[in-house]
């Protein structure tokens, strides 16, 4: 198992304490992970920010959050595609249930372009490669981007979402994530560092097989193609990345600032949902871990979905499932 | 090919050439070959007396220009070359002083006629010791490597080369007693901070994908029927698949004639491995010419030899890169001057492709490397 991530380091000096880096052990969620959570490793949320050595409750609650989320995105995309009379469900169902999240669907957009840019020139590089690929036809050049391309372009009506394209807008998100990772692998020494690098390689589409039967796509009727399988697996760790980013920002307000002129009014925005007993111990400033808690994740799950605000009636409209999609 | 404007340069006397058309590219058939390849040639022969001298420079693996000399013992056991090595070694030293002696200014080729077969030959070894010494450089080599094979402009290939020479032979001809040249006199012809800079790694060539026009209709199933290794699927791909052993390539023709030939590891690799299947195709009946020789795509590697910190790259030079680990491990550097792309790599292995030319592999590494160095992993 694979831990990088380090964004619970950045996030302590961030807020003026000093760290001390967690001694590499042996982790006990190697073994969840083999076992019980099959896809859904600490490795990855290490990677996108959580402590070295995630707590094993908040890895099974985003384990299950994310298992959720995914399987109601599913049927409603087999829902989308039923709609159109289609047998498979396909990226272009998976890019309709997202066209009202702008900066999201840039990025699944950046994303496949970036896939189909590295297949070209990994290509390249082998000869082999080369060979496959003009015997399996040379209509594969940027395939994912034609798809996304055709599809945005009959659907759009304003012009908008094919403004997309030639968008070259900084995402602030991933922007936020890569100054996150170049924080922490600054303090780190090389072997921390390749073991970082070597959890961030870590992703949902590297075992394909495992990943379909985890989302049960063979008892369903209509099942996703491979490209809608790479999206799948592409969201799956968005929603991670998203978790984490929104646990780290509930994580930062909880704990109380010097000066803050607000801080009589944290404890009204965040609801225990632990018992007394356990709140100040394991929602309270951490003695021995720094990782993420459940009660973060919660809180951010709540804050995420919760119908406040003047505009809460017209965002996010899966509603229905009463789960607002943190990937899209 | 330009075999029609051979005439002209008859008076550069080297080696008897082979007049049979497709010739083979050995070192000797210089009447067909163009300008960069007999400065390949010649350089070729440099490092074979280097070698011959027993003052074997230190070849550090990467160090490409290697590759002319694996390329001669290719051709040294190729059955078709009519000479053996040692014949081969003999008559390209005297092709190589007379040679020589016709770039020199006129005072040297006067002083040189004085002293006929022993001074030539002395000229040779001091050639040869100077040639090695520059070896031992790997700077200067690789930078007449870089002359001989980035001239685009073919006026005075040799001029450019024999400067260097010249200066070498000049000291020598002062000091015939001495056999230590000093370092002064060897100069290198690019500034040496460059070089400095990449403490002498040069990228190796791994791929090159090359195109070729053999100008005739050609029937697949022919091909495919009569020749060795040749494999043809029409369902699948419309072009016959053949493959050679030596130099160990792939090749993909085409009924319209043009052909794709891939994994030669050099240029003159490359070129000669095209030749091989042209003539496998003429032998069969076609007659195949050999037009517009072009060199596609280029792919190196290096190692750096230090741990990168890649999301600090990914960071600053955020327009040039994409770093998405989830998907592929290496950094991909788009580098806009060369055009190249650069693959980046936490272990500090680094590959360039999309090279049309080797001057742009080592110049595009010549730009990152300092970059990678301030993204060194302590």
């Amino acid at each position: 198992m694979v831990v990088f991530g380090t964004t619970f380091f950045n996030f302590d000096s961030f807020i003026g304490k000093t760290d001390s880096i967690e001694v590499i052990g042996k982790s006990v969620f190697s073994y969840y992970y083999h076992n019980i959570l099959p896809l859904l490793n600490d490795s990855d949320r290490y990677s996108l920010g959580d402590a070295r050595r995630p707590l094993h409750e908040t890895a099974v609650l985003v384990e299950d959050v994310v298992h959720t989320q995914l399987i109601n995105l599913l049927q409603q995309a087999a829902e989308v595609s039923q709609l159109r009379g289609a047998r498979v469900i396909t990226p272009e169902d998976l890019l309709f249930l997202m066209r009202k999240d702008k900066k999201k669907l840039r990025r699944l957009l950046k994303y496949m372009f970036i896939r189909d840019y590295k297949s070209k020139i990994v290509k390249g590089i082998d000869e082999d490669d080369l060979l496959e690929d003009k015997l399996s036809g040379s209509n594969n050049v940027n395939k994912r981007q034609k798809i996304a391309h055709d599809f945005l372009n009959s659907i759009d009506q304003t012009g908008e979402l094919l403004a997309m394209f030639e968008d070259d807008e900084i995402d602030e998100v991933k922007q936020e994530r890569m100054e996150r990772a170049e924080r922490q692998t600054r303090s780190m020494d090389s072997a921390q560092y390749a073991e970082f690098c070597e959890s961030r390689q870590l992703s949902f589409s590297k075992k394909a097989s495992k990943f379909r039967d985890w989302l049960d796509c063979s008892s369903m009727e209509i099942k996703p193609n491979v490209v809608a399988m790479e999206i799948l697996a592409y969201l799956a760790y968005e929603t991670v990345a998203q978790l984490v980013d929104l646990a780290l920002l509930v994580r930062q307000d909880m704990v109380t600032k010097a000066g803050d002129p607000f801080s009589h009014a944290i404890s009204a925005t965040f609801i225990q949902y632990h018992n007394s007993a356990e709140s100040t111990a394991a929602c309270g400033v951490e003695a021995h871990s720094n990782a993420i808690q459940p009660c973060h994740i919660r809180e951010a799950i709540r804050r995420y979905s919760h119908k406040i605000g003047p505009l809460s009636p017209f965002t996010n409209a899966y509603r229905r499932n009463g789960m607002a999609f943190l990937a899209c | 090919m330009a075999s029609v404007s051979r005439p002209e340069r008859a008076p550069r006397p080297l080696a008897p050439c082979l007049t049979r058309y497709p010739p083979p590219p050995s070192p000797l058939t210089v009447g067909f070959l163009s300008m960069e390849e007999e400065e390949t040639y010649l350089e070729l022969y440099l490092n074979q007396c280097a070698a011959q001298d027993g003052l074997a420079p230190p070849r550090s693996p990467p160090f490409s220009p290697v590759v002319p000399y694996d390329m001669y013992i290719l051709n040294a056991t190729n059955p078709e070359t009519a000479f053996n090595s040692n014949p081969e070694i003999k008559e390209t030293s005297d092709g190589f002083s007379s040679v020589d002696l016709s770039f020199l200014p006129d005072e040297l080729t006067q002083e040189d006629k004085d002293q006929p077969v022993m001074g030539s030959k002395h000229e040779t070894e001091e050639n040869s010791e100077s040639q090695s010494r520059q070896s031992r450089l790997p700077s200067p080599s690789k930078q007449d490597i870089g002359l001989g094979l980035n001239s685009p402009s073919l006026s005075n290939p040799h001029s450019q080369r024999h400067p260097s020479d010249t200066d070498s032979v000049q000291a020598s001809l002062e000091k015939p007693d001495s056999n230590s040249l000093p370092l002064a006199s060897i100069t290198p012809m690019t500034p040496v901070t460059s070089v400095s800079e990449c403490c002498g790694i040069v990228p190796q060539l791994q791929n090159i994908v090359s195109t070729v026009n053999l100008a005739c209709k050609l029937d697949l199933k022919k091909i495919a029927l009569h020749a060795k290794n040749a494999e043809y699927n029409p369902k699948r791909f419309a072009a016959v698949i053949m493959r050679i052993r030596e130099p160990r390539t792939t090749a993909l023709i085409f009924s319209s004639g043009k052909m794709v030939c891939t994994g030669a590891r050099s240029e003159e690799q490359s070129r000669l491995a095209a030749r091989k299947y042209a003539r496998v195709v003429q032998k069969l009946g076609f007659p195949a010419r050999f037009l517009d020789f072009k060199i596609q795509n280029m792919v190196g590697s290096c190692d750096v030899k230090f741990p990168i910190r890649l999301e600090g790259l990914v960071l600053t030079h955020q327009q040039f890169s994409s770093y998405e680990p989830e998907l592929f491990p290496g950094l991909i550097y788009r580098m806009v001057k060369p055009r190249i792309v650069l693959l980046i790599f936490v272990s500090g292995k680094v590959v360039l492709t999309g090279a049309k030319e080797r001057s742009e592999i080592c110049e595009a590494f010549e730009n990152i490397y300092p970059i990678l160095k301030g993204f060194k992993k302590a």
